[in-house]
């Protein structure tokens, strides 16, 4: 278990309502949400698209003001502008002055960062070579690919070594080659002490990655927790694979409560309770068969999302 | 001393950003033109040649040189937010009233090189076609470029909350607006009734006047421009705009960035 302290980012009812129709109505995007991220930690905020992840990141990017609720990030009013020196942020498709080249670029948000003028050369190429980026250094950034901008964006939220890393679907416009690099950037943040709060609706690096998620689903908050309780809490059922049993042996397991899944002979699948695995097991080796796998069955956390989404479905 | 490293990183970004506006340069080359064909049209005058010339050459001065803050200016803040440039830029520990300023103040500078390459331009003409020039002709010019400056930040104002299109229209209004407003406000001095006195007193108080900086007939026919006249024209111009970014950041800071 990873060693976590204090909540870094905290949001606490919050409530965002936009205008529409020239002003005189209300669309609610935001309903009560409350989370927190906490130090050393990668933070997963998933939901489907539309669901107000990006609503949520603006506010504590203090480039929306909440409705009612209240968001801090180290202790800090995110209205406030002064800590943001402590924080980094990757906004979604990320789009940078096409005139300027990848090392003036991240110059000028060093420069906007408070980096002192006599690390920011050396900060400067740092970034471009954890980003890959060192051969395009003195390139035009309207040459740039999309995967490349990408890298651009993760590299000018780090400029200044924050110590609170907000990324709004990193993983947009890359390769799985540019996808494992940045995952492993964002295990490397996490081995320093930083605190990672990732928006995504890529399942797949949430599970990966993500030591703790929240769900949004349509405005509101469905689960969050970490990742091992959220899709380990109903695991009651456990697989097990079977090889060089007979007809009448896997007729005798399945009359033992276990259900037969598929197969026979070399390759038998059993789902069975796991109050009923010692039981069978015994079965299996008293008739001279040979067990291949034994696993639990957990929902996996795109049925935990998919289920969140169900929910708010039933809600409406 | 932090918050001058950030206005000055926006302020040259933003003139490195206007300066590749091929408006700009549209501009620019018609005003060089007019300036020139100020020669060819004093020519068809048998007195005041030089007066004519250099009329029509601060005249265009006047014109392009308000068009390029105008049309520049109403997309200062208006395509950062498109373009969703502010985003990253917002997340940095720059607040909005910085980020206003130093888009200001790097157009500001940019409107003011064109004016010094149209200055040029009519200097040239100037003294090929033999017009005498003064330190009058540079004070007019500098109180020129003091009338920019206004005009930025009103230019700055409207791309705060709205569209370039609209605010193009409200900016070019107001211009038009600042140099009639002297005329409206004794215009209603003279008026019989209090409250249309009272009414042109308050529009006066709010609207620019944009004539304390006009010393082009002064400059061009060899009349004297005063000390006072010029101190008080800085101090208008620094008051008015300091007033115009503060209402400009009150706006701003108040928008939801979507």
């Amino acid at each position: 278990m990873r060693a976590q302290g204090r909540e870094v980012v905290r949001v606490e009812n919050l409530v965002k309502d936009f205008r529409v129709g020239f002003g005189i109505r209300k669309r609610r995007v935001l309903s009560d949400v409350s989370f927190s991220a906490l130090e050393g930690e990668i933070f997963g905020f998933v939901g489907p698209n539309g669901a107000g992840k990006t609503t949520t990141l603006k506010v504590l990017m203090g480039l929306i003001r909440p409705t009612s609720g209240s968001a801090s990030i180290l202790g800090r009013n995110v209205a406030e502008s002064e800590f943001r020196d402590q924080i980094g942020f990757l906004p979604e498709n990320p789009y940078f002055y096409p005139f300027l080249t990848a090392r003036e670029i991240l110059d000028f948000y060093a420069r906007l960062s408070g980096v002192d003028s006599s690390l920011r050369v050396r900060r400067v190429d740092e970034l471009l070579n954890l980003v890959h980026l060192e051969h395009a250094a003195d390139m035009r950034l309207k040459t740039f690919s999309k995967g490349m901008l990408q890298r651009v964006g993760v590299a000018q939220a780090l400029i200044h070594d924050p110590s609170v890393i907000f990324l709004d679907e990193p993983m947009s416009g890359l390769d799985p080659i540019g996808r494992r690099e940045i995952r492993e950037v964002i295990l490397a943040l996490r081995a320093t002490g930083k605190t990672v709060f990732m928006n995504t609706h890529i399942l797949s690096d949430v599970e990966m990655i993500c030591d703790r998620v929240a769900i949004i689903v349509k405005g509101a908050i469905r689960q969050q927790g970490r990742i091992a309780d959220l899709v380990g809490a109903e695991s009651r059922e456990v697989q097990i694979v079977v090889a060089g049993l007979s007809a009448d042996a896997a007729h005798e397991i399945e009359l033992g409560q276990a259900t037969l899944i598929s197969g026979s002979g070399d390759h038998v699948e059993f789902r069975a309770d796991d109050k009923r695995v010692q039981d069978i097991l015994r079965v299996v080796l008293r008739c001279g068969g040979r067990v291949l796998s034994l696993s639990p069955l957990r929902p996996s956390l795109e049925e935990v999302f998919m289920a969140a989404v169900a929910a708010a479905e039933e809600d409406r | 001393m932090k918050s001058l490293v950030r206005i000055h990183a926006l302020a040259s970004n933003t003139f490195r950003e206007a300066i590749r506006n091929k408006l700009l340069y549209a501009l620019l080359g018609f005003a060089i033109v007019m300036i020139g064909a100020g020669a060819l049209l004093a020519t068809l005058s048998y007195v005041e040649v030089e007066e004519i010339l250099q009329d029509m050459g601060m005249a265009a001065i006047r014109l392009f040189s308000a068009g390029i803050a105008i049309f520049v200016g109403v997309g200062l803040i208006h395509d950062e937010v498109e373009r969703r440039t502010i985003f990253t830029i917002l997340s940095k520990p720059v607040s909005r009233s910085e980020f206003l300023i130093g888009k200001w103040a790097g157009l500001t500078f940019t409107v003011w090189l064109q004016l010094v390459l149209m200055a040029l331009a009519f200097v040239l003409v100037s003294f090929l076609a033999g017009a005498p020039l003064s330190i009058d002709h540079a004070i007019a010019i500098g109180l020129l470029g003091l009338e920019l400056m206004v005009l930025v930040a009103i230019a700055t104002l409207f791309s705060c909350f709205t569209t370039p299109m609209l605010a193009s229209f409200y900016t070019f209004g107001l211009w038009l607006i600042g140099h009639l407003s002297r005329d409206l406000y004794l215009l209603g001095q003279q008026s019989d009734h209090a409250s249309v006195s009272r009414l042109a007193g308050a529009l006066y108080s709010v609207l620019p006047d944009f004539e304390v900086f006009n010393k082009t007939l002064e400059a061009v026919h060899g009349l004297p421009i005063h000390g006072y006249e010029v101190g008080f024209a800085t101090l208008y111009a620094v008051g008015y705009t300091g007033a115009i970014l503060i209402l400009s950041a009150a706006i701003f800071s108040r928008r939801d960035l979507k």
